[in-house]
């Protein structure tokens, strides 16, 4: 097996081999790594976080939970940070919904991300778990959408969420960026959830009493009043 | 360096590479957090370059420094060839992935360095294990 093996011939089969094998890790690391770093689109130096702060103030947060734990309804949400759609949903129906039923004690949201757009998604989606500990998450998403860039067009780094970090009132930033690999089973979870329910395109929502069994709701338009009826069943069940 | 000792040499530290890329698996799927001075361990491996086609690179370490035991434990040509392979490959991989760091991710991880550092001693006793092939004259003339 080794005849052929010997000599000068035997280096040069190692060099080779060991250039073959870098060549090909390094290939497909740049094929799969993002070029995050390399030309990150530069939100404003100072975010204004004035209308999540407001839209948020007060209301309990535990993990990604948004809402008193007691609330008799449970809204889920699932989600992509980069996708647009979720952006505007959460502009439009989420202040509606929180001023009318999360505020007044009647609903708790679920934010179930996932992180089928790319990197990207899984960096920002990491970020907002990470917040959770803190009970920041609802922050961290909302800020992300209201200043969401193209799909891993190099805007989610994390500069951006270190920007995101600094414009959140009491969070601890270098504590949610350095918890960011701690977040694998529950990015695994939340993925695992929305196969279970048939989850293929964000944004999809279940609604259900809480602790009960929650129903996929197949909205019509991406403002409040598309998840209002299902709501009202819920709490009337 | 008789080849006995070299061979010591190539166990020990791919048993400190070992070592270190599996704690590293370990906090990746336990979810702890890495014990890091510089907080750059978690955004390096928070980084989409912290997988290659899907596979974790502290994986793709153990599996490297598995190799580079095994072939220390054998005075075939083919372990020693493959011994020198394996430490220069995983040698430039590191210097590809410490430059990711340095200008893309913008974070060094202090586990990395270690690794870069056992990576580099491990290639000159790797490499030297090649003698006998190329010095030995009953070996040449195939």
């Amino acid at each position: 097996m080794e005849s052929w093996l010997r000599g000068p011939r035997a280096v040069a089969v190692a060099g080779v081999a060991a250039m073959l094998v870098a060549g090909a890790l390094v290939a497909a690391s740049l094929l799969t790594g993002s070029d995050e770093g390399v030309s990150p689109r530069p939100l404003p130096a100072a975010l204004d976080s004035s209308e999540t702060t407001q839209l948020l103030q007060g209301i309990p947060q535990r993990g990604a939970v948004l809402g008193r734990p007691d609330a008799p309804v449970t809204l889920v949400e699932y989600g992509d940070l980069q996708c647009p759609y979720c952006a505007t949903w959460s502009r439009m129906a989420l202040p509606e919904l929180v001023r009318d039923y999360v505020r007044t004690g009647r609903l708790r949201i679920e934010f179930r991300g996932l992180a089928f757009l790319g990197p990207e998604s899984e960096t920002g989606l990491r970020a907002a778990l990470a917040a959770g500990e803190q009970g920041k998450l609802w922050h961290v998403v909302d800020l992300l959408y209201r200043n969401q860039g193209p799909e891993n067009s190099g805007w989610l780094t994390d500069e951006t969420l270190r920007q995101v970090g600094a414009a959140v009132p009491g969070l601890d930033v270098g504590r949610m960026l350095g918890r960011r690999p701690a977040m694998t089973a529950k990015v695994a979870k939340a993925q695992a959830s929305a196969t279970a329910a048939g989850v293929n395109g964000t944004p999809s929502f279940e609604v259900g009493p809480t602790r009960g069994r929650l129903q996929r709701v197949e909205i019509s338009s991406l403002d409040a009043d598309a998840l209002r009826s299902a709501i009202e069943s819920a709490r009337a069940r | 360096m008789t080849d006995r000792t070299l061979r010591l040499c190539v166990a020990a530290l791919a048993t400190a590479g070992l070592v270190v890329s599996g704690y590293l698996t370990w906090a990746r799927y336990a979810d702890v957090t890495i014990a890091c001075s510089t907080g750059g361990c978690e955004t390096v491996q928070g980084s989409s370059y912290a997988t290659v086609a899907g596979i974790p690179v502290p994986v793709l370490g153990i599996v490297g420094y598995a190799t580079l035991f095994a072939t220390a434990l054998f005075v075939l040509d083919l372990a020693r060839a493959l011994g020198a392979a394996v430490a220069l490959g995983a040698f430039a991989f590191s210097a590809y992935l410490l430059f990711v760091q340095l200008a893309l991710i913008d974070a060094v991880c202090d586990w990395c360095v270690v690794n870069d550092a056992i990576v580099t001693a491990v290639v000159p006793f790797a490499v030297l294990r090649l003698r006998p092939l190329v010095n030995d004259p009953a070996r040449t003339g195939s």
